[in-house]
């Protein structure tokens, strides 16, 4: 089955706006899939890229090399614009406008018919939370509310293809829990999503597929499942009076708590077998358990971006 | 609807709203009223000094307006990412640019109506108005807004906020004294300098000969066919501005 999205080998450089230093790399030989009908999670660090990919997908940005090819066929200026919605990261739009305004001018430059377009707004108001507002200046408006607004604009032509940058950036637990809902449902309905976020808890309850950069270098991408089961952790509950020196290693991490005991993590197996022999061993110490643990996301992506990238 | 005109109407919705017009009307009035109290003081044809103490304002305004609110429109929808959610929609770029001079043009252009509409009851309460030059002087200004409105959007292309408005403003003024500029250029024995004014001549759009408001309150009419050249001669300008302003918009990252 043909990908939905196929990002091929893409490259693209920025002017440093220093008249001397030329332009700096900031994607390199990006390649990644998406598959219709999925939820894909586009995580790194600040400035690894996300930003920037999400606006040579739209054709904001030329790309310097590499190829983006969409339902099958190449794009050469950005995705087509009927076919999907794009919400920039922290939007906040014409300050002057309301909500209404705003997307009901939105709406019909995506070609919804009139008629259909005001029971839409109001459909999407009442979703995320905003019909209070709508009648408002942006200006007025609480930092979420744009956020929302943002949202909608990018769902409210129903496309195949929803692109998210920071959806969930500036939302309050609640406003996090109605966009969550509302991508969850877009999945339902058939779209696929794209999206990057840093709050990587609600990352992993939305996709099914992450893809990781760092510094412009593609990481991981692939399966979340994979991701998440690709190196197993451990946790020893132990009470144990004096840690071993072993255990200050980076490769475990330690919580000690208040009545003595301690959880001890780790992915290496090795280390798990010799802290156990260990613990039997010494008369001071006791083992209360052995848990089999599952990557969070988090977990994983601190990982990834410890991973040291080839630059050459 | 063609996304032009959409893209112009939410440009025109939001501009209109902008505050910095109540300071401009609240500017022309104590104009009117400072004319008004001059004219008490002159000898006869009061209506002669608000006609032109008026209109002069109202071009002044009207072109700093076109300035600051074309550079700011601009710049605010990049700053606030409206222009991503905006291209994206469109299948061909220079959509966004024709609807952003669409909806500014119309936003300035009402204004001039009705800073002009204030001045010419004003003109009539204090004697005799020419209607004919007194309309083709209030619509020449209205293009010669125009021209300006384009040079600012090509400017805002190419250059930060402070910039922009300092080149558009640096335009505005030497497209004013092009003749002066080119009569400074023959009268030198200079090459070098001969071929920059000849250039600054052919570059810069000819504001002054867009200028009808120095004879609006002493003839009744402008002639006619004199009147339609004016304004074929603006929409050329604006045509070709607009043009050039597509090609760099087009080839631009909107990073």
């Amino acid at each position: 089955m043909n990908p939905l999205i196929d990002v091929q080998d893409l490259t693209l450089s920025i002017p440093t706006g220093h008249i001397f230093q030329g332009s700096k790399n900031i994607l390199h030989d990006i390649s990644f899939q998406i598959q219709a009908g999925g939820s894909t999670a586009y995580l790194g660090a600040n400035g690894a890229g996300k930003t920037s990919t999400f606006r040579v997908l739209c054709g904001l940005i030329k790309k310097d090399k590499g190829k983006v090819f969409f339902d099958g066929k190449e794009m050469l200026n950005g995705l087509p614009p009927k076919r999907f919605g794009f919400m920039p990261e922290q939007p906040y739009f014409y300050k002057n406008l309301s909500p209404l305004e705003l997307l009901t001018g939105l709406g019909k430059l995506s070609g919804i018919h009139a008629s259909t377009l005001k029971k839409n707004i109001y459909t999407w108001a009442e979703r995320l939370n905003f019909v209070s507002v709508l009648n408002q200046r942006l200006s007025t408006c609480s930092k979420g509310q744009v956020q929302r607004v943002g949202l909608a604009q990018a769902l409210i032509h129903q496309p195949d293809f929803i692109l998210l940058d920071e959806p969930l950036s500036g939302l309050d637990p609640i406003g996090r829990s109605y966009v969550r809902n509302v991508i969850q449902d877009e999945i339902k309905r058939g779209a696929t999503v794209l999206f990057s976020s840093h709050i990587l808890s609600d990352a992993e309850a939305i996709c099914n597929q992450v893809v990781i950069l760092k510094d412009g270098h593609n990481v991981f991408s692939g399966d979340i499942k994979q991701l998440l089961s690709s190196k197993h952790r451990w946790l020893i509950k132990v009470e144990w009076p004096i840690l071993p020196t072993m255990l200050t290693s980076d490769s475990v991490d330690i919580h000690s708590h208040m009545d003595g005991t301690s959880d001890i993590r780790g992915a290496s197996l090795e280390i798990r077998n010799t802290l156990i022999q260990q613990i039997l061993a010494d008369p001071r110490a006791t083992l209360l358990a052995v848990e089999a643990e599952q990557r969070t996301l988090e977990q994983a992506f601190v990982d990834f971006l410890q991973v040291k990238v080839d630059k050459s | 609807m063609n996304p032009i005109f959409e893209i112009a109407r939410m440009t025109f919705a939001d501009a209109i709203r902008n505050k910095i017009f109540y300071g401009a009307f609240a500017f022309l009035i104590i104009l009117f009223f400072t004319a008004a109290a001059l004219a008490s003081v002159t000898m006869g044809r009061t209506e002669l000094m608000i006609s032109d103490l008026g209109l002069g304002a109202v071009s002044i305004l009207g072109n700093l307006m076109a300035v600051i609110i074309t550079i700011q429109s601009l710049q605010q929808e990049r700053e606030s990412r409206a222009l991503y959610v905006l291209i994206t929609r469109l299948q061909q770029r220079w959509k966004y640019l024709a609807g952003k001079l669409i909806g500014l043009s119309a936003v300035l252009g009402l204004q001039v109506i009705f800073m002009c509409a204030i001045l010419a009851l004003c003109i009539a309460f204090f004697g005799q108005i020419y209607w004919q030059s007194f309309f083709q002087a209030c619509i020449a200004t209205i293009f010669e807004i125009w021209i300006v409105i384009a040079v600012a959007l090509l400017f805002s292309q190419t250059s930060s906020l402070f910039l922009a408005i300092l080149l558009t403003l640096s335009v505005d003024i030497a497209g004013r004294f092009t003749f002066t500029i080119r009569q400074l250029g023959e009268q030198s024995d200079n090459p070098a300098l001969q071929l920059i004014t000849q250039a600054m001549y052919y570059l810069l759009p000819n504001l002054e000969s867009v200028n009808l408001r120095n004879q609006a309150g002493y003839i009744p009419s402008y002639e006619w066919s004199e009147f339609i050249q004016i304004l074929s001669y603006s929409c050329s300008e604006i045509f070709l501005i607009f043009a050039l302003c597509c090609i760099i918009f087009n080839r631009k990252n909107l990073a």
